[in-house]
């Protein structure tokens, strides 16, 4: 024991130097946010431990929205002092505090405020009782604003796993349920996979750069010109593929549908949005950012990447009659156009990204709280069936549906439009055209199956050929390509935009209509809301209508966001 | 090709380990006399000869509680180096290390709560499918209790 102490002791001395240890001076109020949730959790943690009897899940729910708010006002004060005194960096240079960290901050605790409505009603449904899933959405939470305001690539591996892990673990919530378990498998190993991956990339670039914050490697690559630089390629390839494993990029998507499938649905909601907005704040950050010297190189490599992801989320969607699976490839089409703003690589680009990543995390998980609430008992049977009259026996409910996949598709007056129309504005004026028109073909595409959705649920006929979809796949691609065409010669004026919304709303729901033929007996699924999913709902589908109407605040805060960074 | 000098040791070392492993393999096939009984082949030489074929699926007790010692293990793989430098961490050492240990306090706190501790047959909350043969009282003796039930 002694010697040991020794060696230590020679360790400490050897590490403390001559002059003593420099403690890091640590200004907590910059990471207030990630602080009140941790902190929070581990008062949920620590009362459902102690209370006689098990608390009922409203109780952790009303905790964890609370929780939100207070990090949201934590995040609009360091807003605050971002705009008044500018950016700046804290806590030994690892954490970046500027307009691009605390938007990210706000979108975070907008999803943690809205997620634990839709997980209440499906938890008490369901009889899962307990604080886990709130306490893991939390930790999670953290993870992505670590993530985002993380200005050394150790904290983003660190923010990445805190972000990961409970997500593992979400994934396998209701254990009792086959699929679930298989869901959280398949995550965890591919996403340890991926950590593994990004981890190396990280070495790699620390070996050719001689450091791991990422102010520094800037300031390193814009004084050396690296004749060589296979190693720092190396790296910056491996950080990618992380990042593209996380959000879900075209050919790493492979576990998207599966666990997305699998998953609970409220924790499937939580998790495409929250590992979207943490993957992308990240990569956004490490790639704009600190590798602006190397965009030659990476950026073709994002160019493939966006083109996969958009075409192939958008076409594999059409074929899927199960909508849970449905959205989980919808959500692979989304990551495309995220991309999108990645590869124009300008602060117009990253103004839409941002901008979409947030309308996007609302738009997902009001979206898979609706599917949570037809899916009915044992969440097992999401197919496209049961919505079927929907229109009919809930029409508030349907309508609501109807709104975010018809702002999904990208229709005017939702917030869905603006956040195409910004990424791929930025896209054309980085004379990205072929990228450009894809993006507007995918988006048509995929209006189709968003479509087919809302006209199921106002029509009180069934489907007859329902897993024959893929025969109009000609029809389907050609109506898409006209609707892009329109929207594409559209887009670049705002005015055209009532035409463009026209062409995307009627020509996929033509094609659709032959498909459809009267059925025998429907069996009609019981559909049972409650409160607290309608008002999760009510603010999704408020903000998708009231930012669509009045875009303006919100598109303010993205592009102040990128001018501050 | 500079830069690449640096990780010469690190390939030194993957050769080495790689001729290791395969030197032992090898010295131990050529100098080892090989007489194998069947005590020699059993997986472990030592103990107690099994009576009857251990149980194919362990209480998931036995996790949590590896879990809980882990967890410990890795509050003690930090308190050990504070503890060596508390005199220069001074306050700031000190309240990093009480919030590291409430946090890993209150997860113990919540797997106590949630019963990783208590042994022996516990209510069950839903019917257990399959495994109808081999329950908890079925093959848990309990000390001091005969066979009985529990409850």
């Amino acid at each position: 024991m002694t010697g040991s102490t020794g060696v230590l002791g020679a360790l400490a001395a050897h590490l403390l130097g001559a002059g003593g240890l420099v403690l890091p001076h640590l200004n907590y109020s910059t990471i207030l946010p990630e602080l009140i949730l941790l902190g929070g959790m581990l008062v949920i943690l620590a009362a459902s431990a102690l209370s006689p009897r098990p608390l009922p899940t409203e109780v952790y729910a009303t905790a964890t929205v609370g929780l939100g708010i207070a990090s949201l006002i934590a995040s609009l004060v360091l807003w605050r002092d971002v705009t008044s005194h500018g950016a700046f960096t804290a806590i030994a240079r690892s954490i970046d505090v500027d307009g691009f960290a605390v938007f990210f901050l706000v979108v975070v605790s907008c999803i943690l405020i809205v997620a634990p409505m839709f997980a209440a009603g499906y938890l008490r449904r369901e009889g899962i009782t307990g604080c886990e899933y709130y306490v893991l959405a939390l930790i999670s939470g953290s993870g992505a604003m670590f993530m985002a305001s993380a200005n050394d690539l150790i904290l983003i591996f660190l923010g990445l796993e805190i972000l990961s892990i409970p997500l593992y673990v979400l994934a396998g919530l209701d254990h009792r349920r086959e699929a679930s378990g298989e869901a959280a498998m398949k995550y965890f190993v591919l996403g340890a996979f991926s950590s593994a991956i990004f981890v190396y990339g990280i070495a790699l670039t620390y070996g050719a750069t001689g450091s791991t914050n990422l102010a520094e490697i800037g300031a390193f690559l814009s004084r050396n010109v690296i004749t060589s630089n296979g190693v720092l390629l190396g790296g910056l390839a491996l950080l990618l593929v992380g990042f593209a494993f996380k959000v879900a990029a075209v050919p790493f998507h492979m576990w998207t549908p599966d666990v997305y499938q699998g998953a609970p649905t409220p924790a499937t909601g939580f998790m495409a949005a929250m590992a979207k907005a943490g993957g992308f704040a990240a990569l956004l950050r490490v790639f704009v950012s600190t590798f602006p010297t190397l965009r030659t190189s990476w950026q073709p490599v994002v160019w493939v990447l966006a083109i996969l992801t958009l075409v192939l989320g958008a076409v594999v969607a059409i074929v899927q009659n199960d909508v849970k699976r449905m959205l989980a490839y919808s959500s692979i089409n989304h990551a495309g156009f995220v991309l999108l703003g990645l590869e124009a690589a300008t602060a117009r680009g990253i103004a839409g990204s941002l901008y979409y990543v947030f309308v996007y995390s609302l738009l997902v998980l009001g979206s898979f709280a609706v599917v949570a609430a037809v899916g009915g008992n044992g969440d097992a049977d999401h197919d496209i069936s049961r919505y079927r009259g929907l229109g009919r026996r809930r029409p508030v409910l349907a309508v609501g549906f109807a709104i975010l996949l018809l702002a999904q598709a990208g229709a005017p007056f939702t917030t869905g439009f603006f956040s195409k129309f910004y990424v791929v504005e930025a896209a054309v004026a980085a004379h990205s055209y072929a990228l450009a028109v894809i993006a507007m073909g995918s988006a048509g595409v995929a209006a189709f199956f968003y479509l087919r959705v809302v006209f199921v649920m106002f029509s009180d006929v069934g489907i007859a050929g329902a897993s024959d979809v893929s025969r109009g796949g000609g029809e389907i691609a050609r109506a898409g390509a006209v609707a892009a065409e329109v929207r594409e010669q559209d887009a670049t004026l705002l005015g055209g935009a009532g035409a463009s919304a026209v062409a995307t709303l009627v020509a996929p729901a033509y094609v659709a209509a032959p498909e459809l033929a009267p059925e025998g007996t429907p069996s009609e699924p019981e559909v049972s809301v409650s409160p607290w999913v309608t008002t999760g709902l009510v603010l999704c589908v408020g903000a998708t209508l009231v930012f669509g109407i009045w875009p303006q605040p919100l598109v303010d805060f993205a592009h102040q966001a990128t001018l501050i960074f | 090709m500079g830069s690449l000098d640096s990780y010469l040791p690190i390939f030194i070392l993957f050769v080495l380990a790689l001729a290791f492993a395969g030197l032992s393999i090898v010295a131990s096939k050529l100098l080892a006399p090989q007489r194998p009984t069947s005590a020699k082949e059993a997986p472990y030489e030592c103990g107690i000869v099994p009576a009857e074929a251990p149980p194919q699926r362990f209480p998931v007790r036995f996790y949590l509680v590896a879990m809980i010692f882990v967890i410990f293990d890795i509050e003690i793989i930090f308190l050990f180096p504070w503890a060596v430098v508390y005199n220069q961490l001074g306050r700031f050492g000190l309240v990093e290390i009480i919030v590291f240990a409430a946090s890993v306090f209150f997860s113990f706190l919540y797997l106590v709560a949630n019963g990783a501790l208590d042994w022996g047959p516990v209510k069950r909350v839903r019917p257990v499918a399959s495994e109808q043969s081999r329950t908890t009282t079925s093959t848990v003796r309990r000390v001091g209790h005969g066979t009985g039930e529990a409850a």
